[in-house]
């Protein structure tokens, strides 16, 4: 059997570009353009994303034969809603800086259709094991774009990868100024429609 | 009937796992969190007393170790008495704290306030240090804020925040006006014999300027009866190096 014709293989690789819920299903856009101003906010933030759409995908999974059809979509809204808050907890008691910039967003996960799509659409009716593998899988395909945003954002925000100056003094002296509106939100529109518009003339030219 | 007891029993049994686990995460969570919150606010203070550079990071013991030997806490009553800590909690309703940066041999370096105020998009937190002669300033950070980045963002950058520093409350009668956000430069756009009461605008963000303003104004108001001792020069401050708490006492005129 080819590797890429394995089903695991295809719950994890899938979400990463072919149908990735960022610029393929459109979902989630709202936290992609609050949190990608810096790269350690995205990162912090895709981690967590990661971890919420694993779990759940693996938990709504493993008691999906004993979730009741009438009140399902409450139960898995009440068990990503529980991880949501554990891990906003985590990041306060830990990560304390960066759980202040990613103030709402955190929480807010719990709306993020990407979540509740993949519990819904997919752990629902596949076994644990593909499940938590599509979940990490849509974790990080949310995860690369944030990352790939967020890289552009302050590379050409602030002249910095995370956090770190890389654009020369010199180069400043010499009359180069960042770009203040790569800090603003429709920055990260313009990107993730660069994005899109490269996946799809990518795709139209294999078929 | 069965269904419905079934999907009820479910629902009852996931709830009560849930909120375990809840709990359990936010309680024992809690000693972190409220360590985190003190030392962010520890830092935030050492950081408008001109004590901390915001480019270099500080390891939790150092901010500690600069706050312990630099910064006392007080609480004053609105009419600028300051309140003992120990009955003051429970007793009064209207507690001002303020923080006290030591100095060298007269006691007293400056004293700084806590500034909450409204912004365009959100709360702006922050501190004022105000030196011990009562009217210049000596410090102002912002911790917390949600203005638009590029824009009102700007009054967390150092720029704006250093132009405080030097800054009057009082105009050239020595009347408190407090400390005001100009509309762009001071230099063009306020008479020169107010421009001690104003800092520099930031372009494109009057809002956020103004409703700072406007915020510094009601805060530095509130805390004007302790100013205007200081003013006076009517604070006396015994400290003794090993205590931890110093005593203080105001001599009335």
């Amino acid at each position: 059997m080819k590797l890429s014709k394995n089903k695991s293989f295809k719950a994890i690789v899938r979400p990463f570009w072919e149908s990735n819920p960022i610029h393929i299903q459109m979902l989630g856009i709202c936290s992609a353009l609050a949190v990608t101003v810096q790269m350690k906010t995205a990162l912090v933030m895709a981690l967590s994303m990661t971890f919420v759409v694993s779990t759940s995908s693996l938990v709504v999974s493993l008691i999906r034969k004993w979730i009741p059809a009438n009140i399902r979509i409450i139960v898995e809204l009440a068990i990503v809603s529980t991880l949501v808050i554990i891990i906003d907890e985590f990041l306060r008691a830990f990560f304390y800086d960066i759980s202040k910039q990613l103030s709402v967003f955190v929480g807010l996960i719990i709306t993020n259709c990407i979540v509740l799509g993949r519990t819904e659409a997919f752990a629902l009716s596949n076994p644990p094991h593909l499940a938590w593998l599509d979940g990490v899988g849509n974790g990080f395909g949310y995860g690369f774009v944030l990352i790939l945003v967020s890289f552009f954002r302050e590379f050409l925000g602030s002249g910095k990868v995370f956090g770190i100056q890389v654009i020369p003094k010199s180069i400043y002296v010499a009359g180069y100024e960042d770009s203040g509106f790569m800090l603003l939100a429709p920055a990260a529109f313009i990107i993730i429609g660069l994005l899109v518009w490269l996946q799809k003339s990518v795709s139209a030219r294999k078929d | 009937m069965s269904e419905a007891f079934k999907s009820i029993c479910f629902a009852g049994v996931l709830c009560l796992t849930c909120g375990l686990m809840l709990t359990a995460a936010s309680s024992g969570l809690k000693p972190y969190q409220q360590d985190n919150i003190r030392m962010d606010q520890q830092k935030n203070i050492l950081k408008a007393a001109g004590l901390i550079d915001d480019q270099i990071s500080y390891s939790r013991q150092q901010i500690n170790q600069l706050y312990q030997e630099n910064i006392i806490r007080l609480n004053v009553d609105p009419t600028g008495l300051i309140i003992d800590t120990a009955t003051a909690s429970e007793k009064e309703q209207h507690i001002l704290p303020i923080y006290i940066l030591k100095g060298d041999e007269t006691g007293i370096e400056a004293y700084i306030m806590p500034i909450q105020t409204k912004g365009l998009w959100g709360t702006i937190s922050g501190y004022m240090a105000v030196k011990k002669d009562g009217e210049t300033i000596a410090g102002f950070s912002v911790y917390q804020h949600s203005e638009t980045p590029g824009l009102g963002g700007e009054i967390e950058k150092k720029w704006f925040q250093d132009d405080f520093v030097g800054k009057k409350l009082v105009n050239t009668h020595g009347d408190f006006v407090a400390v005001s956000v100009a509309k762009g430069k001071t230099d063009s756009s306020v008479p020169a014999d107010s421009r001690v009461n104003y800092v520099d605008g930031i372009s494109g963000a009057t809002l956020t300027g103004k409703y700072l303003s406007l915020g510094l104004k009601e805060a530095l108001a509130a805390y004007e009866p302790v100013s205007i001792r200081f003013r006076q020069n009517n604070i006396r401050c015994r400290l003794q190096d090993q205590a931890p708490w110093c005593e203080y006492e105001i001599k009335q005129k």
